[in-house]
């Protein structure tokens, strides 16, 4: 056995904490070692070919790179291997960088350590196997999950390429909180107007399977060949028959608050949620129906028969099973509880509102047809307050929501546009007008008369029939109190309630901010740590709609990766049986949680034995059966019981 | 003069959670003492008691197994299953005379990068209290 | 207290500064930055943070204008305590001798006489005249006085009303008598942190001596202090209004006269904004019957100090144009009560001035939550 052995300098990042020369030498002499060479960037296209040029040249069948994580460059370092016409799985990384030179400052130490680190994967390496990779068939089909703009946008991308594509939105209609905002930063275009034909295309799109009012329950499988359970919850409409007629709302006598509008005004039992839903179908809201309660109403039912005969009382809950290649999870994300900051009244004086109830009462289809009224006037003074439950590390929200600066500015723009007298003060903390046009738009805000004012208001009280701000003004230094009949709190985005119910159903991570990880905060930003699981919009992190789009259509790109080519290698890190070994006891079929192992006979001499046999395709290569074998008869391949022993063996000798 | 007891300890990382986090730790030049080493496993439900007694007898002072959070384990349930054997073994480990605080086990996430550079330093801080492991009679 | 101890104690935790990011809200909800120009928490916080050094403290009169009312650590959203800061600032100076006369005076009492008020230990159970009360030797619930409504004249209704309520309730409750110290509360606010140590070790040590199963207060100063710096007490604490409460809910007290009088209550910043203790008050005041219940509008957690905590008692604000005691009374004057309802002792005293210098007394009382149950408790 031939091995090489590459040690890289990763420009200083190496360097500067580990001998890199004395590495070489000390491996030059481990045993079976053929070469030993060390070089500025082993991961550049000339420390490849260096790999290559050696195992043409000297033959080498193990190849071993102390450089970066194997999370890093693994995948790089095998492709070469391969390209030399070495099977991939004969390489072993030692993880000199992130596990050592950048956590050890004593650089005789670090040169100690990495010394060590290098042994192990020298003797790994010689006893590794060269491995076979199998490739599977891909569904060709993706699923959407979330309606709002994100998953509006990916599905459209996707179904435009030609593939199937199954959205599944829990809501009554997709649209998510876009549809609900008025005019959108930094350009004002109507909000419902750009969206509403995008919302029709995904309801026209041939590719396009939409499941509203619907749930994700269950995913089973892997890339390429997930299997995904959807609840669909009863409408009690037939959403072939309906036409959106609006006949029974109007024989309807039950009123509930509309939480389209967020309450601010009341809609029927069986309802639309807003003109332009997609499904343009009604619904009938469970909680309140007298006819599903008590049974002692049928007045819509009446009508409809008369019309299109849509309503069915008997409308159950159902399960469909769909198989998809990739998955897009494009959730969204909830607005932060005002109501657990008391010091600003929320709860108490009903001319204290939220960003998003701004919205609907700016937008000309919302409860007061856009024009700003409150308590049945048009306010004086109006105060905006910033960074509510964002950047506010006692409400564990120590991001900053990245829209509340924007959209509060164009709120204040909207208010200075329907109340010309009206005054406008805005209390920041930071103005972060980052992205293309915000500066600009913050200036024009500017110019237009809104008074900005550093400063965190710290509470919000009655004097009389007005409210009062109190706030320190941070540039001047003195305590203002400012009066307003409207005040309107810039609360933060939270992620989506259900986040950590999705996690757990996809085996996804989520950061400490509560928000779904991606697999590389900066190389991966749409990638989830699962293959074929991407992530687009808020559900990722607070977004605006540019770049909730732009994440969306890069989910949508690389979840057509696999659907355009068809078939996806599986991971070759499986588990195999030494049958002469075997026991047949069965505590691997036990202990495997994917249910991959099963006992099959097989003849031996006379005699019929059960031994154990394991199904690639569902093996996952976690290990836990070679952990509980007692024989040692079924083993993880590249993390075989004598392979990680071996390392252990070489991590416990002193080396010069 | 006596040498400063500098102890040599190992550690078993699950691919997915805590190796990935012992990254980000180095990603974001956390420092920590350079006695630990790691040895990647795919999931802390791989390591059996072999493993360990052998890192044991090969010189280790302590062991550590880390991997992902319960509930978060990318394989499901290894990690409890690895939370179980390891119990099971420290009880075993006593009886022979080893110190069964020489073996740690500890749950860190890809996201905690911080953490695991306190958990390196917490149980260098442990072993090097218990000095060098040097019978199996403590 | 060990020279290390010390150091570690007054030292600005500077650390703990660094995540400020100078937003303002700490001031703007400080009560004293409403009635004074010069006092503003964020810019001190923030030469801290530019000065290296305890220097920073000195030649700062209006440091002794803080209430400790913890509006700005319950407010910052950083998790900064502006608070505390200020009064490690106030521990470097008595630490230098840079002390008013009055504080000093204060200081002096305790260390000989154990209590703030410079008055005569043995004076200390005179409230107590022609009342049955046990010694704590014989009961198990420990009735803590405090030195302010023990000495006061005014404030000595409290007790003796607690001390009938108690007794109507069954509560089988003693006090120390001679033997209470103060609790040190407005001590440690003070900067005095030596004494303080000493009273805690003198309490702790008569907590030990008799088997006491809970301890309830008269004062929210008293409750504070047991609560948050008495590491080492392990007896449960209660405010009198939870004990009162959770008799009246029992059934073992109930009232039977009326008040019929339009009453708010003003939420003590030790109580609430300290400790969240919000909800007993009130629902003794509602349940008084004929009692006219109504809320200030700056209410719980956005309650207006009255600036008698963090040692105000013994100090006049530096440079202020004005007291927020006033200001609150003048709020409830808008609101047309008839009595302003507290529970503390120090709000008690600094609202009745207010009330007096703003010539309201036909119009306005200011009575405790004790005195009112004390007159429909028959
Ligand atoms: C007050 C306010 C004003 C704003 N103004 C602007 C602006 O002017 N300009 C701008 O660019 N941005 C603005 N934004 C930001 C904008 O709202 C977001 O960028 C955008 O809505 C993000 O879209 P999304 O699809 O990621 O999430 P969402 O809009 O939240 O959509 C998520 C969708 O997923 C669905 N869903 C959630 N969970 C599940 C589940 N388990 N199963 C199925 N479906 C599920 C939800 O029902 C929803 O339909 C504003 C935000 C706020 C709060
Ligand atoms: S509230 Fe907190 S962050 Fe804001 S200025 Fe005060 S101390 Fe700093
Ligand atoms: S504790 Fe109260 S008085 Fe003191 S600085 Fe903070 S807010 Fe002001
Ligand atoms: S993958 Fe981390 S413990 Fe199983």
């Amino acid at each position: 056995m031939k091995l090489g052995v590459y040690i890289c300098h990763c420009g200083v990042n190496i360097k500067a904490n580990v001998n890199v020369a004395k590495l070489t030498k000390f491996a030059e002499q481990l045993p079976r070692v053929r070469v030993a060479r060390d070089y500025l960037y082993m991961c550049s296209e000339p420390g490849q070919q260096l790999i290559k040029k050696d195992i043409e040249e000297h033959g080498l069948d193990r190849v071993v790179v102390a450089a970066c994580s194997p999370r890093m460059h693994e995948i790089t370092f095998r492709k070469a291997l391969r390209s030399a016409g070495l099977n991939p799985h004969c390489l072993e990384i030692a993880n000199i960088r992130e596990q050592c030179s950048w956590v050890h400052e004593d650089r005789m130490k670090a040169t100690q350590k990495a010394q060590k680190l290098l042994a192990a994967a020298v003797s790994k390496a010689a006893l590794l196997e060269p491995l076979e990779e199998k490739e599977v068939e891909v569904t060709p089909a993706a699923l959407v999950v979330g309606g709002g703009i994100a998953g509006i946008q990916a599905a459209l991308d996707i179904a435009d390429t030609g593939y199937k594509v199954y959205l599944v939105e829990k809501e009554p209609s997709i649209g998510g909180h876009m549809i609900q905002l008025d005019k959108t930063f930094p350009t004002l275009d109507c909000s419902a107007c750009i969206l509403t034909p995008k919302m029709a295309d995904v309801g026209n799109h041939p590719n396009i399977e939409l499941f509203s009012y619907s749930e994700v329950v269950a995913v089973k499988g892997f890339v390429g060949n997930f299997e995904v359970t959807i609840k669909k919850k009863p409408r009690y409409i037939d959403e072939t028959k309906c036409n959106a007629c609006g006949q029974c709302a109007q024989y309807c006598s039950i009123e509930v608050p509309d939480s389209f509008n967020l309450n601010l005004s009341k809609r029927k039992c069986i309802y639309i949620p807003f003109p332009q839903s997609v499904p343009a179908c009604y619904v009938i809201d469970p909680d309140h129906c007298r006819y599903l309660l008590t049974r002692d109403c049928t007045q819509c039912l009446e009508v409809c028969k008369q019309g299109t005969n849509a309503i069915d009382f008997t409308q159950k809950e159902e399960l469909v099973e769909v198989k998809v290649g990739t998955i897009v999870i494009a959730t969204g994300y909830d607005l932060f509880d005002v109501t657990t900051k008391p010091e600003y009244g929320y709860h108490l004086y009903d001319n204290v509102i939220t960003g998003l109830e701004f919205e609907r009462l700016s937008n000309a289809s919302g409860p007061t047809t856009g024009e700003i009224i409150i308590n049945g006037k048009k306010p004086k003074d109006v105060v905006f307050i910033q960074c509510v439950g964002s950047r506010d590390k006692t409400v564990g929200n120590e991001y900053c929501s990245r829209v509340c600066c924007m959209y509060t500015a164009k709120q204040a723009h909207l208010v200075r546009e329907k109340l010309p007298q009206a005054t406008i003060t805005v209390f920041y903390m930071d103005v972060r007008a980052f992205g293309k046009g915000f500066e600009e738009f913050y200036d024009r805000v500017k110019q237009e008369g809104v008074k900005y004012r550093r400063g965190n208001p710290s509470e919000v009280y009655r004097r009389g029939d007005r409210l009062v701000v109190k706030a320190e003004d941070t540039l001047q230094g003195e305590l203002v109190e400012v009066e307003a009949d409207l005040v309107v709190l810039a609360s933060g985005i939270i992620p989506n309630k259900q986040t950590a119910q999705i996690a757990s159903l996809l085996k996804l991570s989520q950061s400490p901010d509560r928000f779904l990880l991606e697999a590389h905060p900066k190389l991966r930003p749409v990638d989830s740590a699962s293959d074929g699981i991407f992530l687009a919009g808020c559900c990722q992190g607070p977004k605006d709609i540019p770049d909730s789009v732009a994440q969306a259509s890069a989910a949508a790109a690389k979840s057509l990766i696999p659907l355009s080519t068809g078939k996806v290698i599986i991971q070759a890190l499986t588990s195999f049986v030494q049958e002469s070994d075997c026991r047949g006891c069965g505590f691997c079929v036990e202990a495997c949680p994917f249910d991959a192992i099963e006992l099959r006979e097989v003849k031996r001499g006379r005699r019929v034995l059960e031994v154990a046999s394991v199904n690639e395709v569902l093996c996952k290569g976690c290990g836990v059966c070679a952990s509980v074998c007692l024989s040692g008869a079924i083993q993880q391949k590249s993390f075989a019981d004598r392979q990680i022993l071996s390392m252990v063996a070489a991590l416990g000798e002193e080396y010069a | 003069m006596l040498k400063k007891f500098d102890p040599n300890i190992m550690a078993f990382l699950c691919n997915w959670c805590s190796y990935a986090g012992a990254d980000l730790t180095g990603t974001s030049h956390f420092h920590y003492p350079p006695n630990l080493k790691a040895i990647r496993v795919m999931c802390t439900g791989r390591i059996n008691p072999l493993m360990v007694a052998a890192a044991f007898r090969h010189g280790a002072d302590g062991v550590l197994i880390s991997g992902c959070h319960p509930g978060e384990c990318h394989y499901m349930e290894g990690n409890y299953l690895a939370r179980r054997k390891i119990f099971v073994f420290r009880n075993l480990l006593e009886f022979v005379g080893i110190n069964p605080e020489r073996l740690q086990m500890s749950w860190v996430s890809a996201s905690e990068g911080k953490k695991f550079s306190n958990v390196v330093k917490e149980i260098t801080e442990k072993i090097k209290k218990l000095g060098p492991l040097t019978t199996f009679d403590e | 207290m060990p020279e290390e101890e010390w150091k570690r104690l007054v030292t600005i935790g500077r650390e703990r500064l660094f995540p400020c990011i100078q937003c303002g809200k700490c001031t703007g909800g400080c009560p004293i930055a409403l009635v004074c120009k010069t006092f503003n928490v964020r810019r001190i916080l923030n030469e801290v943070l530019y000065t290296e050094g305890e220097e920073v403290a000195h030649n700062k009169d209006y440091l002794w204008n803080c209430s400790a009312c913890g509006t700005c650590m319950s407010r910052c959203p950083k998790g900064v305590d502006p608070m505390e800061m200020v009064l490690t600032l106030r521990s470097v100076l008595v630490e230098d001798g840079e002390i008013p006369a009055k504080v000093r005076d204060v200081l002096k009492s305790i260390d000989v006489r154990k209590n703030p008020w410079g008055m005569g230990k043995d004076s200390r159970t005179d409230w107590t005249r022609g009342l049955e009360v046990k010694n704590i030797a014989d009961a198990e619930v420990l009735y803590y006085v405090c030195c302010t409504p023990a000495f006061d004249q005014r404030l000595q209704k409290v007790p003796r009303a607690i001390v009938k309520a108690f007794n109507k309730g069954g509560v089988n409750f003693g006090i120390l008598g001679l033997e209470e110290v103060c609790c040190g509360n407005e001590i440690k606010r003070l900067g005095d942190l030596w004494n303080f140590e000493a009273l805690r070790e003198k309490n702790l040590e008569n907590f030990k001596k008799y088997p006491i199963k809970q301890i309830v207060v008269t004062s929210p100063h008293c409750y504070n202090s047991f609560i948050h710096d008495y590491p080492g007490l392990d007896v449960e604490v209660k405010h009198y209004t939870q004990k009162i409460d959770e008799l009246l809910t029992e059934g073992r007290l109930a009232f039977t006269g009326e008040f019929t009088k339009k009453v708010a209550f003003h939420d003590p910043c030790f109580l609430g904004k300290h400790n969240q203790v919000f909800d007993e008050p009130r629902r003794i005041l509602q349940r008084v019957p004929g009692l006219n219940y109504v809320e200030f509008d700056r209410c719980r957690e956005r309650s207006l100090c009255c600036e008698g905590g963090g040692g105000r008692m013994w100090i006049e604000a530096f440079d202020a144009k004005d007291r927020t005691a006033n200001l609150r009374v003048r709020e409830a004057i808008d609101l047309g009560v008839e009595v302003i309802a507290t529970s503390c002792p120090f709000c008690l005293l600094t609202l009745e001035d207010a009330i007096k210098i703003g010539r309201y007394e036909e119009r306005l009382k200011v009575m405790d939550i004790m005195e009112i149950i004390d007159l429909v408790l028959n």
